[in-house]
């Protein structure tokens, strides 16, 4: 299974909606504390020899903490920079015209940048000023900032079949429901004890929430009844970084933790973890699972590595 | 307050969430309307001890203290909806208002505690909250208190006790030491005066030093001249037997070098005929002690019975045994060995490599391009070796064409056939004329011109070839053999 060396250390690895062999990665430098970034638009090929092929590199002065793919241009990407601005870039344009566009808003560094999948022209950044943003691509400035939390909001996604609903994960320990049309966060409510650090919409079903925090459990939440949770998953030796339900079965859904694992889950079952893979010598930060491909899954760490495996098989393996 | 209007009817009204959920199924969007609520709203009703809690919370003194912002942050933690927390906030009077989306209302006295408060960690606000509140209402009552005359009282005193400790500290230990230092002085002056009368005598003993080392100076300047006088006459001596040496040396190199360019046309001729493998181990080697035998006049004339060079075979055997020949550099030895492996290596990985992309075992590992070349080329094999341990799968990955792993020391191959054995003849006729006259004869010009045109061929070569195999070892493996077929074409 192929593995792509970076320079710096990993971040966010995020495959394209257009392209089933396209994904990009965010990376930084010193482990994102300090030093400069880097954007890889990787291609996967199906030459063995070669299993990687970088199309683009794109250097930024700050560490990149999230990357996006458009939703509406297969070119497109958003960066979210640990300088507090959000970048833009084109792969189908000459390095020297990227990045296209710097919206410098946030205050404090931009920590997810989550793109529209219904609408399909608007994109969200959180950051850890306390708020989250929505911009477009056309605007030079953000169209509205939603300033609630009280503390460094880590995520912010999108519902899948709710083009105007979306949730941020803060480090005030809350999980709030937001729709654009209305003034205010729509819901709050505390999912753990500790820090929220991600977030993510089941994407069969639309109330269905999952959370990961500080305290190394995944929690599901059914949003209608958000007192008691669905599923409560531990197992993660560390706090949890990222989790990404599947776009193919609706139980599935995979995280990556500091204790440097990627395990998947079935939250329906009573024994969760369906399986671990430890193919990461340093914390692993970012997860993603493709949605042209089923069971094609990629994870990124600080250990510099990318890979790309398919679920059942050996990451590692040749 | 109209925000908080519909999400109350809609609790009222969505007792079923189940069917609310089939009116979302069935819409794409929700839309504001009390016939298909948002069902991404709390749809619970307030409940009244949660906001009973919270009105105490809220009422506490301390509380009032901070900023609203923290008081939200600290209701929401604890599961309160935003109706009940907005409905403590209206039960308590004097709160700040209730849904904020800009700034945090702060108090002047209190500004520090909430820098405080924002650099540390949610979960400490709970109980830093209390504790900063507590430490700035006692600062405040501090700087409230007036200027009484127990203040003034407590000053004088102060300055009182000072004073006379001072005082104390001045005459038990500052006096005393004034003295003693008083009395040093005085001793002092006594001995300057004691000093001052054996000065004379000093002077008058330092002058008739000075004359005594003046008649030892002028002894040794005479001495010195009369030692110069004698070594210029060495000098002179020394230089003409040194004029006498060279011209002895002169004569000397001038046979040897005839004698060795006899010896040298006479291996290349045999070589001509050989496969690519000695070609290269045999041209660079032979290349290498070329130069050996060129550098080594000088010094083998150093040593009084320095040995006759010896044969190219004989030299190649003793390296392949471990031995240094004498005339060679020990660096100049190990090229000889060196060369020969790494062709060796080229060769034999080029060949493995070319089997080895068409299997798709392996990834590159992590794709480190800036890798040498020659620490790729060694961890495949090693992996290879592994592999053959491992899977004994030693048989699929073209192991004819693999060579075991390359010896250390470089086995010299037979002896050539002889292609022309006129021109070996021919070879051998001036060689053994110049053995019996050590002078140059007009046949020995003439065959070494015909033989040199492929002794010159040869070091071009062996050098076109270091050139080529730096080149294709850091190219494409399978250009290894191509080149190898050109020069194949090329004799």
């Amino acid at each position: 299974m192929p593995v792509f060396k970076t320079p710096f250390n990993g971040y966010s690895v995020k495959f394209s909606p257009f392209y089933e062999d396209r994904l990009a990665v965010a990376t930084s430098q010193n482990f994102g504390i300090l030093g400069n970034g880097r954007l890889h638009v990787l291609s996967l090929s199906p030459n063995p020899s070669q299993p990687f092929t970088e199309i683009a590199a794109y250097d930024t002065a700050d560490g990149i903490y999230d990357v996006s793919w458009s939703e509406s241009h297969d070119s497109l990407l958003v960066a979210a920079v640990a300088d507090g601005s959000v970048k833009l870039y084109d792969t189908a344009l000459p390095p020297t015209s990227n990045p296209i566009r710097s919206l410098r808003e946030h205050t404090r560094e931009v920590h997810s940048a989550d793109y529209n999948p219904l609408r399909r022209d608007s994109f969200l950044t959180s950051s850890w000023d306390d708020t989250v943003k929505l911009w477009t691509l056309d605007r030079p400035s953000s169209i509205r900032t939603f300033k609630e939390h009280s503390y460094c909001v880590y995520s912010a996604v999108w519902n899948p079949r709710h083009a105007d609903v979306f949730a941020s994960a803060s480090g005030d320990c809350t999980l709030r429901v937001w729709d654009v049309r209305e003034p205010s966060s729509t819901m709050v409510f505390p999912p753990h004890e500790f820090e929220v650090l991600t977030c993510d919409w089941n994407k069969y079903d639309d109330c269905i929430i999952a959370t990961a925090s500080v305290d190394k459990s995944i929690k599901v939440w059914d949003v209608r009844s958000f007192r008691v949770p669905i599923a409560v998953m531990n197992g993660h030796g560390y706090a949890v970084r990222k989790v990404r339900f599947s776009p193919h079965v609706r139980n599935l859904l995979v995280s990556c933790s500091y204790d440097m694992t990627v395990c998947v889950w079935d939250f329906m079952v009573e024994d969760a973890l369906v399986s671990r893979y430890d193919h990461h010598t340093e914390f692993a930060v970012g997860v993603d699972m493709s949605v042209l491909v089923e069971g094609l899954m990629a994870s990124t760490g600080w250990d510099e590595l990318v890979y790309v495996w398919q679920h059942g098989t050996d990451p590692r393996a040749l | 307050m109209s925000t908080n209007s519909p999400p109350q009817n809609q609790g009222a009204e969505s007792a079923q969430p189940a069917a609310n959920v089939d009116q979302q199924g069935a819409t794409e969007e929700p839309v504001k309307q009390s016939s298909t609520p948002s069902v991404f709203v709390n749809s619970e009703p307030m409940r009244e001890e949660q906001v009973q809690n919270a009105v105490k919370f809220l009422s506490h003194p301390r509380v009032k203290g901070s900023p609203v912002m923290y008081r939200r942050s600290f209701l929401e933690k604890k599961g309160l909806t935003k109706e009940e927390i907005d409905e403590a906030f209206r039960r308590v009077p004097d709160s700040a208002p209730t849904v904020q989306t800009g700034g945090v209302t702060q108090d002047g006295q209190v500004k520090s505690s909430s820098n405080i408060q924002q650099q540390a960690q949610p979960q400490a606000l709970q109980p830093g909250l209390p504790a900063s509140t507590g430490v700035n209402t006692s600062s405040a009552t501090l700087s409230r208190s007036r200027f009484h005359w127990s203040h003034a009282l407590i000053a004088i005193g102060v300055l009182a006790a000072s004073g006379a400790g001072t005082a104390i500290v001045v005459k038990n230990s500052i006096l005393p030491r004034l003295k003693s230092w008083i009395r040093k002085v005085v001793v002092e002056d006594d001995e300057e005066l004691k000093k001052v009368d054996r000065k004379p005598t000093l002077v008058e003993e330092a002058a008739q030093a000075a004359k005594s080392a003046a008649a030892a100076a002028a002894d040794v300047a005479k001495a010195s001249q009369d030692m110069l006088i004698s070594k210029e006459e060495e000098r002179k001596h020394f230089v003409e037997v040194v004029s006498l040496l060279d011209k002895q040396v002169q004569e000397m190199k001038s046979m040897t070098n005839a004698l060795r360019r006899m010896e040298g046309q006479d291996l290349r001729i045999t070589q001509t005929n050989t496969k690519q493998l000695i070609v290269n181990g045999n041209g660079k080697a032979d290349y290498d002690l070329h130069s050996v035998r060129s550098t080594s006049p000088p010094v083998s004339y150093e040593p009084p019975g320095s040995l006759h060079p010896k044969s190219y075979m004989e030299i190649m055997n003793m390296v392949q045994r471990g031995e240094k020949p004498s005339n060679t550099r020990p660096w100049e030895v190990g090229q000889v060995q060196n060369s020969s492996t790494q062709v060796l290596h080229a060769q034999g990985s080029g060949e493995y490599l070319n089997s080895k992309v068409q299997d798709s075992t392996q990834s590159n590992g992590d794709g480190d391009d800036a890798l040498p070349w020659w620490q790729k080329k060694n961890a495949r094999i090693r992996e290879i070796d592994n592999e053959n341990e491992y899977n004994g799968n030693g048989s699929t990955y073209g192991a004819a064409s693999y060579q075991p792993p390359p010896q250390r020391t470089w086995v010299p191959p037979q002896p050539p056939p002889i292609a022309m054995a006129e021109a070996a003849e021919a070879i051998r006729r001036p060689k053994a004329a110049a053995q019996k006259d050590q002078t140059s004869d007009t046949q020995s010009v003439g065959n070494s011109s015909d033989v040199s045109d492929e002794a010159t061929r040869i070091p071009r070569r062996s050098e076109s070839e270091v050139v080529v195999e730096g080149g294709s070892i850091s190219s494409i493996p399978s250009s290894v053999e191509i080149q190898e077929d050109q020069e194949l074409k090329q004799e």
